[in-house]
């Protein structure tokens, strides 16, 4: 597989170019299932991507004007900014509270999160009506401040160059650029701080954009504090995320894995589930009061109560004591199963708020048409491509070449 | 407005108190719960025990040879032989075997003993050469004596040694037995790592990673291949060649 190869060692020209294009070049086999799969979704999300843009936005969804945001924006943007979450908490623990024994996973999450936010908040642009209009709130032709689409703009753009620069030792490694990797590793700190202090309003923020929605979200999901609840959710669905996505890289990227790595796998899980479970203690909790406050008991002998108890106790509660079992008796197989359990409540939860419980009373429901679903794939499948790229030729997996611990 | 309504937070207050210190009561018992070592952990720790060079038994005053063999002279000029500590400590609970019987005479390097465990056997080589005067019977029938005082009743033979001044020469006597004794566990560790490679993924419970401690009886779970490197590296006869560091 990947050899470690000495690069230019400092860009003469030639050699740089000549590497590029070959780092192009596809590696590995090309008909694996999952790629089997994955390019004609693709092929068929571009080309209903471009007929969306000719043709209008009602020409593939079922948005309506009464359900202007549909599944791109509850699934992609909402869902997958929450999910995305992993990034902010891990580099939390590593680079504030120190937890040192989860600092092999922070560049695969840390790439992970930049590369969701760059493509949800692409798929953002889908739902426009003028997607050039979307620098406004940047350039200022009408910044929008009264709406907390604003603060959403501008916290995407912010956290995206700081996950960039949070990643960039690592493409500096994968350059062979020593100086610029001595500068970008200096710049890590502010790039952490900084990219956690935007995740907790953006990640709230996703969820204010619901607040002025009051009425056609149901009352057992709308309250004042869906952005609270937003953030805090946010912590145990990225670090399940985390789980699930690392348990599948770990897998696929085996060879690439040192042996260290390895060992430390379930170690870290085990720890990331018992941070999980203490969340989402505290999430219940906070649900139950905020229910309690709503005053809305009645609601609950009604299908739409129902669906309200099934996300509660099947989707929060019950993979909170999974997670607390599975940290007692060290169980790791039960970790990833909560782990699944709990990245589809939180699915659940954001579905509820934007699509399933939006509007819920209307006479004709809103239902995504399988094209939206199709593009949800394409970009959810264009996302998983890039990562793969990148892991296969970046020190992201595999450990960092020998030059980056030498006395400067 | 549309579907403006006024609900009094204030109802809802005291409940929402209660909950709040609800959630706190819970809270601590959570904590705990969740920080508790668990029982089966605790149970495994305390009967398997760790194995460090601190709980050895190493009495100052007798020859240790390098097959982990010891000798104690008595005053009447018979030499009692046994097993050393960290033998018994690596293998766990063994059956004994004598193979030479009284009056024989044996040679430094003969086959003195066998110790099986589960179809599993070590061979004792004789650290000196002489006449055998007595076995010790009592280890034929229960093994405790082997176990629990290796150097006391657990002696496996009594030897009239004939050259031992010469064979005692790269014996171990005193502080530097137990340097020893630390540096030999230190090369069963090594040891395990390097011959576990080779063999079976199961065996990885049983050593710490990063070169911690290892449990109490390691060799007891490892298979038949181990025993025998294990004969190789530590019990074989060049062993007692071997000039004394």
């Amino acid at each position: 597989m990947n050899t470690n190869y000495q690069i230019a060692l400092d860009h003469d020209g030639k050699s740089i170019w000549k590497f590029l294009l070959s780092e192009l070049k596809p590696k590995g086999k090309f008909f694996t299932p999952f790629n089997i799969i994955s390019i004609p979704v693709m092929i068929l999300g571009l080309a209903l991507i471009v007929y969306r843009f000719i043709y209008g936005i009602g020409s593939i969804t079922n948005l309506t004007q009464d359900t202007p945001w549909g599944l791109w924006i509850g699934f992609d943007v909402v869902t997958g900014v929450a999910f995305a979450g992993g990034a902010y908490v891990l580099t939390f623990m590593v680079y504030i509270l120190n937890m040192q024994k989860y600092h092999s996973i922070v560049r695969v999450t840390v790439l992970n999160g930049f590369l969701a936010y760059v493509f949800y908040a692409g798929a953002l642009l889908l739902d426009l009506g003028r997607p050039w209009h979307v620098v406004n709130p940047i350039i200022g032709n009408s910044f929008g401040v009264s709406s907390v689409l604003f603060l959403v703009a501008w916290h995407f753009l912010l956290y995206m160059i700081a996950q960039l620069i949070e990643f960039s030792p690592a493409i500096a490694e994968w350059l062979g650029a020593r100086r610029a990797h001595k500068i970008l590793s200096g710049m890590t700190i502010a790039a952490v701080i900084f990219g956690i202090t935007l995740s907790t309003l953006h990640q709230s923020g996703l969820g204010a954009l619901y607040l002025m929605a009051k009425d056609k979200i149901h009352p057992l999901w709308y309250s004042e504090f869906i952005p609270v609840m937003f953030f805090v959710s946010s912590i145990f669905a990225g670090l399940s995320m985390v789980i699930f996505e690392g348990s599948i890289s770990h897998k696929v990227f085996f060879s690439q894995i040192s042996e260290k790595h390895h060992k430390e796998q379930n170690y870290i899980i085990r720890g990331l589930s018992k941070i999980c479970a203490g969340t989402m203690f505290a999430y219940f909790f906070l649900k139950l009061l905020v229910f309690i406050h709503e005053q809305h008991w009645d609601l609950l002998n009604t299908p739409m109560g129902y669906w309200y108890l099934l996300e509660m106790f099947g989707f929060v509660l019950l993979p909170m004591m999974l997670f607390f079992y599975s940290y007692r008796t060290n169980n790791i197989s039960m970790v990833k199963i909560a782990a699944i359990l709990t990245m589809l409540g939180v699915i659940l939860n954001r579905l509820n708020v934007t699509v399933i419980g939006f509007r819920w009373d209307m006479a004709i429901r809103y239902i995504p048409s399988w094209m939206e679903f199709i593009v949800t794939l394409a970009v959810i499948f264009t996302e998983i491509w890039i990562f793969r790229w990148v892991i296969n030729r970046m020190p992201v997996l595999r450990d960092s070449p020998s030059w980056v611990n030498e006395p400067k | 407005m549309d579907g403006f309504s006024y609900s009094n937070i204030f109802e809802t207050k005291g409940i929402e108190y209660l909950v709040i210190i609800a959630f706190l009561v819970l809270l601590i018992p959570f904590w705990i719960v969740l920080n508790k070592q668990s029982r089966m952990t605790k149970q495994i720790q305390s009967a398997l025990g760790v194995l460090s060079a601190k709980i050895l038994r190493i009495p100052q005053g007798l020859f240790y040879f390098r097959n982990h063999t010891w000798m104690y002279m008595e005053k009447t000029g018979v030499a009692k032989i046994g097993l050393d500590d960290l033998l018994i400590h690596l293998t766990g609970k063994v059956k004994f075997s004598t193979i030479k019987s009284s009056g024989e005479m044996i040679s430094k390097g003969d086959l003195l003993a066998v110790i099986a465990q589960n179809g599993k056997l070590l061979r004792i080589f004789s650290p000196v050469s002489g006449t055998i005067t007595d076995t010790n019977s009592m280890l034929n029938e229960s093994n405790g004596e082997l176990m629990e005082d290796p150097y006391g009743k657990g002696w496996i033979y009594k030897i009239k040694p004939s050259n031992w001044i010469a064979e005692t020469k790269s014996c171990y006597f005193a502080e530097e037995a137990t340097d020893w004794s630390a540096k030999e566990l230190e090369r069963f560790k090594d040891f395990l790592a390097r011959t576990m490679r080779n063999y079976t993924p199961e065996t990885a419970m049983i050593i710490m990673q990063d070169g911690g401690e290892i449990c109490d009886h390691s060799l007891s779970a490892l298979p038949d291949e181990i025993w025998n490197d294990f004969q190789r590296e530590f019990l074989n006869p060049d062993q007692l060649q071997m000039p004394a560091k």
